[in-house]
């Protein structure tokens, strides 16, 4: 017995010891140093890829501020978390930036189930949250406004996507997913472009966790489509186009360009993804914030994310010098008087904007993802779709429109 | 910061009852049942849809353990004669059983967009601060009582019992008991504290989805259970604690190494629980706290 009371008190020292590990940092803060904002991407878990690079450009974006002297005097801090692509994580690390780091927004939710569980705990608090979620139901919560979202809706994607296979001269579309909170949405919208033009659909619905696919596209062959869309994420899609290729199906296939990207078709034969449509919300890429974004970060082609979230700094930054205040309410207030004033100056980066703001000129974001023009609800109102064809191993634009 | 760690305390108690389930099954009967994170689930998903549908929370808390507890008597059914690495696959795939029904069942548990405005007690009328401290209490008043039943469990006869036949099975039934009914009483307790576990989440967090109960969840609390001490309510109870601390507070490290990446943080975080976890088996392989009987009496002793 005596030595459990030994190992006790070193147990109860030890939690003693952790738990002041993260009472530190508290003792650091201090009211008027620099302004607090959260990114909140998945750096681990099936988000893994895109989450690191999305850091990277909103830290490039404050670091460009900063430079420049900062926003209403004070410097900007990005403090980055991981959401590990898990709702529960996500809600203990938002948790965190926002009771403990006092964020004014957080940026980059990257998955739809991420994002909703995150966002009651923003708008309770009054923390402005921008992401790049896909899922429909997002903004049809009950946010106050406190919700920005810079990817395009289903909807639109899905309708995107038919339209384009019935341009392939479809006749018969199979449509595979994940079961993602927007893959029946955007099925339906498929359906109804290519059923307008005669054509047919039908969808199988998969796990994306299977090693696999075997039988998926057994079932595939046995309806005979001449069009395939593949609406998983990039590591379910590498396993399913393997078994495709195995298959010897020889039809069009469609996709999202965030899964077929250049580091699926690096890692694949050549063979594997010839000829695979992809389509992706365009990021702007003839638009000068396109080009500094790329010079800022140094990534080739930077992910429709990416231009995202590089995006959702510029104006969350722009928003607090137009409000004057660094708050969540205040930015949520401010941030369409900077993204789409009326007759306003044309600008595509912060440091940029916050001299016309200074100036009292109106100003109008044009991103690297899109012109960036919100709805009431909080939905971007127009975006680009860029058409990509794979071709010995390079994705050679067909059309941007 | 206070209200993080009220946030961090409530957590930790949610995880502390999902140990206590753990431990009751697996330092108990010695099952390994992986399918945590499917009954955490099942008392989530009812506790949340039938409060929705208009029941009131306490009565729905305790649905949710009564359907919890089935769902337990029914994978003891499925699985009464598989012990050991094959009860831990079946019990595994029962977890995704769950996962892929919240998944797919759309018109139930509307799919991956998930429940959310599930009612949480007393939220208006408290305000989010009054909330939060008033949830605390509650979730701490119930781990208290689950403690104490699981202590005095674990001294009874019936404890003493499960120990037995965690020891070995047969000897157990040469003793004249009858350890089909042990396993199938002590499997629904435990899916039913798995079940007010998941409830507890539920209405605290306001949102679930199938996400929310990956592996991952098991994982954890196997690693509370294991670093806190197998077969020991406290122990597992303070390891799901300092699990959570522990995930908590690794969060702080980056300030410390400012050369890092952030994805490289957050790889350096992950390391450090299979490290923390290694450091425990390897100095400690009883746990923090394990437990007070020595499996194997010694014999010889007696004179």
């Amino acid at each position: 017995m005596s030595s459990f009371t030994i190992n006790r008190r070193v147990f109860m020292g030890g939690v003693a010891g952790l738990a002041a590990t993260g009472l530190l940092p508290h003792s650091v803060m201090a009211q008027g140093g620099p302004i607090r904002l959260g990114a909140l991407t998945p750096l681990t878990g099936s988000g893994g890829p895109y989450g690191p690079v999305m850091v990277k450009a909103i830290q490039a974006v404050a670091g460009e501020v900063n430079k420049a002297g900062g926003v209403l005097g004070r410097q900007i801090e990005i403090i980055s978390e991981d959401d590990q692509t898990n709702p529960e994580a996500g809600v203990r690390a938002a948790r965190k930036l926002v009771d403990v780091d006092k964020v004014s927004a957080i940026l980059g939710t990257w998955a739809s189930s991420v994002t909703t569980a995150v966002a009651p705990i923003c708008w309770e608090s009054g923390t402005l949250l921008a992401t790049v979620s896909g899922a429909d139901a997002i903004t049809a919560l009950p946010h106050q406004g406190y919700i920005i979202r810079t990817q395009p809706t289903t909807i639109l994607q899905g309708r995107k996507f038919g339209e384009f296979a019935v341009e392939q001269g479809v006749k018969k579309l199979f449509f595979f997913s994940p079961q993602t909170p927007f893959a029946e949405s955007q099925f339906n919208n498929i359906t109804a472009a290519v059923k307008a033009a005669g054509g047919e659909t039908k969808s199988l619905i998969y796990d994306d966790k299977k090693p696999s696919y075997r039988s998926e596209v057994d079932e595939m062959l046995a309806y005979e489509p001449d069009v395939i869309v593949l609406g998983g994420y990039a590591a379910d899609t590498t396993v399913l186009l393997k078994d495709i290729f195995r298959s010897g199906y020889e039809g069009k296939k469609i996709a999202f360009a965030y899964s077929v990207n250049q580091k699926l078709i690096d890692s694949v034969p050549a063979e594997i993804v010839e000829g695979i449509y992809t389509i992706a919300p365009s990021p702007a890429q003839s638009s000068s914030a396109y080009k500094r974004l790329v010079s800022l970060i140094g990534v080739e082609n930077p992910d429709p994310y990416t231009t995202q979230v590089y995006d959702q700094a510029n104006l969350i930054i722009m928003a607090i010098a137009k409000a004057g205040a660094a708050d969540g309410k205040s930015i949520r207030d401010a941030i369409r008087s900077v993204s789409q004033a009326q007759g306003g100056d044309v600008v595509d980066n912060a440091v940029d904007g916050l001299k016309l703001i200074a100036a009292g000129k109106p100003i109008n974001y044009q991103g690297a993802s899109g012109p960036c023009d919100f709805t009431a609800t909080g939905d971007i109102s127009d975006s680009q779709f860029r058409y990509e064809q794979v071709e010995g191993g390079k994705l050679k634009l067909l059309k941007i429109a | 910061m206070l209200s993080y760690l009220i946030f961090t305390l409530t957590l930790g108690g949610i995880y502390g009852l999902l140990a206590l389930s753990l431990n009751l099954i697996w330092g108990g009967v010695g099952m390994v049942n992986l399918g945590l994170a499917g009954f955490f689930a099942v008392g989530a998903y009812v506790s949340a849809l039938v409060s929705i549908a208009g029941m009131p929370l306490p009565l729905a808390m305790l649905l949710a353990c009564v359907i919890g507890a089935m769902a337990g008597v029914i994978a003891t059914f499925a699985t009464i004669r598989l012990r050991g690495d094959y009860l831990a696959i079946v019990t595994l795939g029962f977890a995704e059983v769950v996962r892929m029904v919240a998944l797919n069942e759309r018109w139930l548990t509307r799919g991956s967009d998930g429940v959310s405005g599930i009612p949480a007690p007393f939220r208006a009328e408290l305000g989010i601060n009054g909330f939060n401290m008033f949830y605390l209490g509650l979730v701490s008043i119930i781990v208290l009582a689950v403690f104490l039943t699981m202590r005095r469990l674990d001294g009874s006869p019936f404890g003493r019992v499960l120990k037995a036949i965690r020891e070995d099975q047969e000897l157990a039934t040469f003793a004249g008991k009858y350890v089909t009914r042990f396993k199938m009483q002590t499997f629904a307790l435990s899916a039913a504290i798995a079940g007010l576990a998941g409830a507890l989440y539920g209405h605290f967090q306001t949102y679930i989805s199938p996400d929310h109960f990956q592996p991952l969840i098991t994982i954890y609390i196997f690693l509370a259970v294991t670093a806190g001490g197998v077969g020991r309510p406290l122990g597992g109870l303070a390891g799901a604690y300092l699990v959570v601390f522990f995930l908590e507070a690794t969060r702080f490290l980056g300030e410390l190494f400012p050369g890092l990446q952030p994805g490289q943080v957050a790889a350096v975080r992950e390391i450090l629980v299979g490290v923390a976890l290694l450091g425990v088996l390897h100095l400690r392989p009883q746990g923090i706290l394990p437990e007070h009987i020595a499996p194997a009496p010694k014999t010889e002793t007696t004179p």
